[in-house]
């Protein structure tokens, strides 16, 4: 099922929604780079309102860390 | 060659920090002003050297755009000398200039900013630091070199960041995680920046301002407060309508028309601009006055019609909500502005507007006003003559000549301003333009028109392809203000002798305004051919 975080991230890395996956990571991913990462970061902020520390952008290394910094900060998705 | 619109472009990028943010904010603006995608292309982070010197192979296409941003602190260390930071900004410096000459397309250079620097607090409090000072001066050494490179469009980074606060522009955490030193909203600033600066040279602009008086260009109303009544001058409100005049005279001098549609008594409007010392705008600024009590739509039309001006090129301010809605629902095409509730906010309305953007002003443009009021002298003689006297009456002095450097400036605007006496509507920058003006096979013309009442300066653009024994007609355009006189046929006498070829081959593409053009071509017997869509005319 497609959410607000997988359409975003669809958007971003090019990707067909339902290639998108918790697990998703730079790591697997040859299409998140830093740049990518940028935008995200850029991208995340602006859809759901919020502000991210450095120490929160670092965390997130894969989408299921994306979710669960989100839900730290009251977001939902 | 440019096509009228561009339905695909693609700009080149080069910084010293990570400026890849740029894209999303630079591709909305070209989607809101309906000019196509925008392919948007970076060069190597912090390579702006290389990329100068290589700029053929450094991109996987050639842009048609260039820009570059920059930062000193990204090049010069606070431990530099001043003759090594010297040195550093004079080999950019060079590498810029080797660009220019080598890149044929449009380049934007960012001015040097003030360093963003981690010391700024430390300044103390009653005198700059040291390396404020330094980078100061540093900024206007490189600056000063910068001016002197010709043909770059720069891109004043500081004063837009004035504008939205230093802290608010930046952000530390993208600086450092990804050398990226500035924050969304100011990406969004420099994004519509750099897109009004590659529009602008291509768009035609607002050409005139059409303004009410009552509330618009003083407080009150003069026919019920009387001219001791009426809000003008240093104080509140009167204060807010002086600066929103004094705007408003700085755009009539940069060639923007002001016109005036006002329901009231002639002589109770034309009492306050002769006799009340607070008014900055005097009668002579305007080109019209449509002062009467009949509908503003029909004003407005009046004013276009005499103006020779379309209609789409006229801004409307009234602070009746009723005018507005009239005049939009009988003009779409007019931008109207409804004079805020707030009036402190009168003067800044036109703040961060791309409605007047131009790039370059001409001569010309300084003259306008002067040069349209000597054409009601003009019309007034019209009335009392037959069309053939008026003309020996004129005393045109029509003249075509091969356009060098110094004329370009003129010609590129006309070819981007002209609507109505223009053959193929064919749009270019002032660097294509320029090349045109180099090729062999080409003949770039323009034309210059004087008569008794005063001297239009340059109002026509000719280019030809000289091709074996014809010349293809590329461009032919006049601007309105100079037409219905006779002067077209005298000008295309004089391109035809100039181009010494025994056929002239025309093309029209039609528009919604440039008929005119085409019933000139039947007019001097130019002869259409169907199957190549082209127009002759033999010369013998």
């Amino acid at each position: 099922m497609s959410d607000a975080l997988v359409i975003l991230f669809g958007e971003i890395l090019e990707m067909d929604e339902k290639d998108i996956h918790d697990d998703l990571s730079p790591k697997n991913t040859s299409q998140w780079d830093s740049l990518t990462s940028m935008h995200l970061v850029a991208a995340i902020e602006t859809t759901f309102d919020i502000h991210l520390s450095t120490k929160e952008i670092l965390k997130m290394t894969n989408i299921s860390m994306v979710r669960q910094v989100l839900k730290e900060k009251n977001v939902t998705i | 060659m440019a096509k009228p619109s561009d339905t695909h472009i693609r700009i080149g990028v080069m910084s010293s920090f990570t400026a890849e943010p740029l894209t999303p904010h630079l591709r909305k603006y070209f989607k809101e002003k309906n000019l196509g995608e925008a392919q948007i292309l970076f060069a190597p982070f912090n390579q702006i050297h290389q990329t100068c010197y290589a700029i053929n192979s450094a991109f996987a296409e050639i842009p048609d755009i260039l820009i570059i941003l920059w930062r000193l602190e990204d090049l010069i260390d606070q431990s530099h000398t001043t003759e090594i930071a010297e040195k550093t900004i004079d080999d950019l410096l060079s590498a810029f200039s080797y660009l220019r000459e080598h890149f044929k397309g449009s380049i934007i250079i960012n001015q040097a900013t003030q360093p963003w620097l981690l010391d700024r607090d430390l300044a103390s409090i009653d005198q700059q630091s040291i390396i404020t000072k330094d980078n100061k001066n540093l900024q206007q050494f490189a600056n000063q070199k910068i001016g002197e490179i010709n043909q770059i469009l720069s891109l004043d980074i500081d004063s837009l960041m004035m504008k939205i606060g230093i802290d608010k522009a930046h952000d530390n955490r993208k600086w450092y995680l990804y050398r990226q030193p500035w924050s969304e909203a100011f990406w969004a600033v420099i994004g519509r920046q750099i897109g009004r600066l590659i529009t602008a040279q291509k768009r035609s602009s607002k050409k005139c301002i059409v303004l009410d008086a009552d509330n618009t260009l003083w407080g009150g109303v003069i026919g019920e407060d009387g001219l001791g009544g009426i809000a003008i001058g240093n104080d509140f409100p009167g204060n807010a309508y002086r600066d929103f005049q004094k705007r408003l005279l700085s755009l009539q001098q940069k060639g923007i028309l002001l016109a005036m549609a006002s329901k009231n008594n002639p002589e109770d409007v034309f009492e306050v601009f002769d006799k009340h010392d607070a008014m900055i705008l005097k009668r002579d600024h305007f080109v019209g006055f449509e002062i009467h009590w009949q509908f503003k739509a029909v004003s407005i039309q009046n004013i276009a019609k005499k103006l020779n001006i379309g209609i789409d090129s006229i801004v409307f301010i009234d602070d009746n909500p009723k005018e507005i809605a009239e005049v939009q629902s009988l003009h779409p095409e007019v931008t109207c502005i409804l004079v805020p509730e707030e009036i402190i906010s009168l003067p800044g309305i036109f703040d961060g507007s791309d409605l007047f953007d131009t790039l370059k002003i001409t001569n010309e443009d300084r003259h306008r006003t002067d040069l349209i009021r000597s054409e009601d002298i003009r019309k007034h003689a019209e009335v009392s003559m037959t069309a053939e006297e008026f003309l020996l009456f004129l005393k045109l002095e029509v003249n075509v000549f091969k356009a060098e450097e110094k004329h370009l400036g003129r010609i590129t605007q006309l070819i981007n301003k002209t609507n109505q006496f223009n053959l193929t509507t064919i749009r270019r920058t002032h660097d294509e333009v320029k090349i045109l003006s180099q090729s062999p096979g080409i003949l770039l013309l323009g034309m210059t028109l004087k008569d008794r009442f005063g001297d239009y300066g340059l109002v026509g653009v000719a280019i030809l392809h000289l091709q074996k024994d014809m010349a293809k007609l590329d461009t032919f355009l006049m601007s309105c203000r100079a037409l219905g006189r006779g002067a077209e046929e005298e000008f295309l006498k004089q391109v035809i002798k100039l181009s010494s070829s025994s056929a002239i081959v025309g093309q029209y593409n039609p528009t919604s305004k440039n008929q005119l053009a085409k019933d000139f071509l039947i007019s001097q017997g130019f002869i259409y051919d169907e199957t190549h869509n082209t127009w002759t005319l033999s010369v013998f």
